[in-house]
């Protein structure tokens, strides 16, 4: 029987093997946009990642008699209010921001990937998880933050606590949308006819072969989700200081934008080269993962 | 010149000096940085309430420019018992509420009683003295009785807080008295609110009772007055450089440079102008019980680099709790705070406060890591981050938590939290002591809950005293002893600013309580 069982689900294999390719990365670099928007980035997560090493300055030391600076000398991209260098900052803040991404992306994925297979497998459940994401779409991320913050305070937790309630229920759509597909295959049927157990189905049958596809709409969903969470730190209610926080460096530095420009735009700027990169290299994912795009 | 032509030129002339209404139909365009919570006086002691309720609502009594006479206003007299315990104040008797109802000797007495009411549990009850009853003797004379003399009353009776209501208003308002509207015998009337948006006010048309400190005895030579929140300030600054505004006291002090240099705006510094910000401590939270603790966070700062750095030489050190050139003011309470970082750090270990092996202190099993309840937008929020980095090189991790304006004072109410800050405006010292440090004021305004008997008495003594001598030497005492406390970290002595269009006429900051706009009775284009 377990011989059986093993052999059935054919289909799946192949569609998981298809992400794993090594000729995948290949195709990617052979665009060149995407290939320097993957560089970019990987230079981004690193330095966020090796932050204490790579930062110049303790991103929290301020420095009162040297204020504002603007960029240069000890300081390539100059000090903020408090005299602190924005540069190690920065590198700080892109660690916190990226990581705000990545939570909400995986945590809202897992959840909002859930419910979606399993409205899909479970006929009955459909309608009402259905409508619980219908109810979850009517509530901007940003509402949900305003309500967390109100409750739990501002802070990191209130953001990441947005971000995957945000992320769920577009998450939650795509995988009913491509498991619905799957389940009209074949081999589904068979799995049934031959006493699978549901959880077999769900996971080897129903959900390997629609993660590429979630997979693809999540790293298209990454740069929408660091905008947003800095969108929640940009009005307070993200990131407290002296936390380190692209949203909320730009928020600080726009009191300052008649006397030091750079204190706002530098953070501003490194959130739009980071979502740009990020959805650059989402859409290069997708073309070489999306079997139609590729016909 | 022909008779015609001489009534022409003679009309553009009365025109041009404002003898000719030049105003009207014309709207005064105001720019606030914070909105309120609601507009009740006797509710609140927030300052960004108190600025509509002066623009809309009197007070028996009006502060003059100097910062320290009381001057007739809906009194036009009174007088006092020789034992300071009985004032008679004689109402003038042509003032009229915006409803046109006529204000009385009624209004007044339901006013201070409202205020003193238990329901309404007063945050500046205190500042209409130990009131024993206040009657009215007849339509226009009050009888304002004490239990005890109070030689500040008549300066304290010019606060906001001690406004006269129309009493039929607010029995009908109810609860929703100060945010649906208020009436009031003001220069002002209310007309909507949208909070944290707007509030919109009218020409009180009755209005001629403008105390003589003004050249304008009224009504004011605007129809409307629209007063925008603006929270952000590069949004302000742009918003007056580019003449959408003709008046803000909320000019950001970072720019004020900028401002004093642009053709289009005035800058007017309040004077006196004696306005603290400081860091209190709520002395019941274990992490701030211990007095070393609290003066070692006061010590381990540079104030002079704060006052330059954050708010760029807009703002003077603060060594002690009161200004030295305020009323009794103690000398002797500079003794108690010495800036020095190696102090700090001896204290925090005798205390026990170890450093941690991630460079914060800790005591059985507890970092000392002190929540800090600051407001959005306010000069605290900046200066709370520079002292965040000062304390981290002596092992204390302040944690921020900044809260929008609207929100700040309920959340401070609550009062979960170690530290707070607020930007105080005041008098004198015993206003100042008596605000914050007497039993009777806590939770609010007393939030470090400073329970002393023999503070207490040292008010008690400086509030009733009748010469000036017992007065200086008993809030003298208070100050020494808060200083000793180490109850506050006091960092900056602010500066108050109006910014004004050079296109507005007859602008002049008043220092009471944060509201440099006062009635506005001489502005004009």
């Amino acid at each position: 029987m377990s011989t059986t069982i093993n052999a059935a689900p054919a289909a799946p294999a192949t569609a998981s093997s298809e992400m794993s390719r090594p000729s995948v990365l290949r195709r990617i670099m052979r665009d060149r946009v995407a290939g320097a928007a993957a560089t970019i980035l990987t230079v981004v997560v690193v330095a966020a990642l090796f932050a204490e090493w790579v930062a110049p300055y303790d991103p929290y030391a301020i420095n009162l008699l040297n204020v504002m600076a603007p960029p240069g000398g000890d300081h390539l991209l100059g000090t903020d209010s408090n005299g602190r260098d924005i540069l190690s900052r920065l590198i700080y803040g892109t660690r916190n921001t990226l990581m705000l991404g990545l939570v909400g992306v995986i945590f809202g994925g897992l959840l909002g990937g859930l419910l979606g297979i399993l409205a899909a497998f479970y006929k009955p459940l459909d309608g009402w998880i259905m409508r619980l994401v219908d109810v979850l779409l009517a509530f901007p991320a940003i509402l949900i933050g305003l309500a967390v913050a109100a409750i739990a305070g501002a802070g990191m937790t209130a953001v990441l606590i947005a971000l995957v309630v945000a992320t769920i229920p577009d998450v939650a759509r795509v995988a009913r949308g491509a498991a619905i597909g799957v389940m009209e295959q074949e081999f589904m049927e068979a799995g049934r006819a031959l006493g699978v157990s549901d959880f077999t189905l769900i996971w080897r049958y129903l959900t390997l072969n629609c993660i590429s596809t979630i997979f693809v709409f999540l790293t298209l969903r990454f740069g929408q989700i660091i905008l947003i969470g800095s969108a929640l730190s940009f009005l307070g209610m993200g990131a407290q200081p002296p936390t380190a926080e692209l949203g909320m460096m730009a928020a600080q530095g726009r009191d300052f934008l008649f006397m030091a420009p750079h204190i706002a735009t530098v953070p501003s700027l490194a959130i739009f080269v980071i979502v740009l990169c990020a959805n650059l290299l989402g859409d290069a994912i997708r073309d070489v993962l999306d079997p139609r795009l590729q016909q | 010149m022909s008779t015609k032509k001489g009534v022409l030129a003679g009309l553009a002339i009365a025109a041009a000096i404002g003898f000719a209404p030049a105003t009207q139909g014309q709207t005064l365009n105001i720019m606030r940085g914070v909105d309120a919570p609601h507009f009740d006086a006797h509710r609140t002691t927030w300052s960004p309430a108190g600025d509509i309720i002066n623009m809309v609502q009197d007070t028996l009594v009006a502060l003059d420019w100097d910062g320290k006479t009381p001057i007739p206003y809906l009194a036009q007299s009174w007088e006092v018992s020789p034992d300071g315990r009985k004032y008679t104040f004689k109402l003038r008797d042509d003032v009229r509420f915006c409803s046109g109802k006529k204000m009385t000797a009624d209004d007044v007495a339901f006013s201070i009683t409202r205020l003193r009411s238990p329901e309404i549990k007063g945050p500046f009850a205190w500042r209409a003295g130990e009131v024993k009853a206040v009657t009215a003797v007849d339509a226009h004379t009050v009888s304002y009785e004490l239990t005890e003399g109070f030689s500040d009353l008549p300066l304290q009776l010019t606060m906001f807080t001690n406004v006269i209501m129309n009493r039929e208003n607010v029995e009908t308002l109810g609860k929703d008295y100060g945010v649906q509207g208020m009436d009031g015998t003001g220069p002002w009337c209310f007309v909507n609110w949208q909070p944290r948006t707007e509030i919109n006010l009218r020409r009180n048309e009755h209005y001629k009772w403008g105390p003589k400190m003004f050249k304008n005895p009224g009504p004011v030579k605007f129809d409307r007055m629209s007063i925008k929140i603006i929270p952000e300030e590069s949004s302000r600054v742009a918003a007056m450089m580019s003449g959408r505004f003709d008046l803000t006291g909320a000019f950001p002090t970072a720019f004020l440079t900028q401002a004093k240099a642009a053709p289009m705006l005035t800058v007017q510094r309040a004077e006196p102008n004696f306005q603290l910000l400081y860091y209190g401590y709520k002395i019941t939270r274990p992490m701030v019980a211990d007095a070393r603790v609290r003066e070692a966070m006061s010590i381990a700062i540079n104030r002079a680099e704060i006052g330059k750095g954050v708010l760029l030489g807009n703002a003077e050190p603060a060594y002690t709790n009161v200004d030295p050139l305020a009323l009794d003011y103690a000398p002797k309470s500079r003794d108690f705070l010495k800036e020095d970082v190696a102090r700090a750090n001896r204290l925090l270990d005798e205390a026990g406060w170890k450093m941690g092996a991630d460079g914060i202190r800790e005591k059985d099993g507890m970092k000392l890591a002190p929540r800090v309840y600051v407001s959005a937008n306010t000069n605290s929020a900046k200066v709370a981050e520079a002292i965040q980095g000062y304390l981290r090189k002596v092992g204390v991790d302040w944690r921020l938590q900044v809260w929008d304006s609207t929100i700040a004072p309920i959340k401070m109410g609550e009062q979960d939290y170690e530290i707070w800050s607020v930007t105080v405006p005041y008098l004198t010292a015993g206003d100042l002591m008596s605000l914050y440090f007497d039993s009777r004021n806590i939770p609010t305004p007393n939030r470090m809950n400073w329970k002393n008997e023999q503070t207490d008495e040292w008010l008690r003594l400086g509030k009733t005293a009748l010469v000036p001598e017992a007065r200086t030497l008993n809030f003298g005492l208070v100050q020494e002893q808060v200083s000793r406390e180490h109850l506050w970290i006091p960092v900056l002595n602010v500066d108050m600013y109006m910014v004004t269009n050079k296109r507005l006429k007859g602008a002049r900051p008043h220092t009471l309580y944060q509201n440099v706009f006062y009635k506005g009775l001489d502005l004009s284009f």
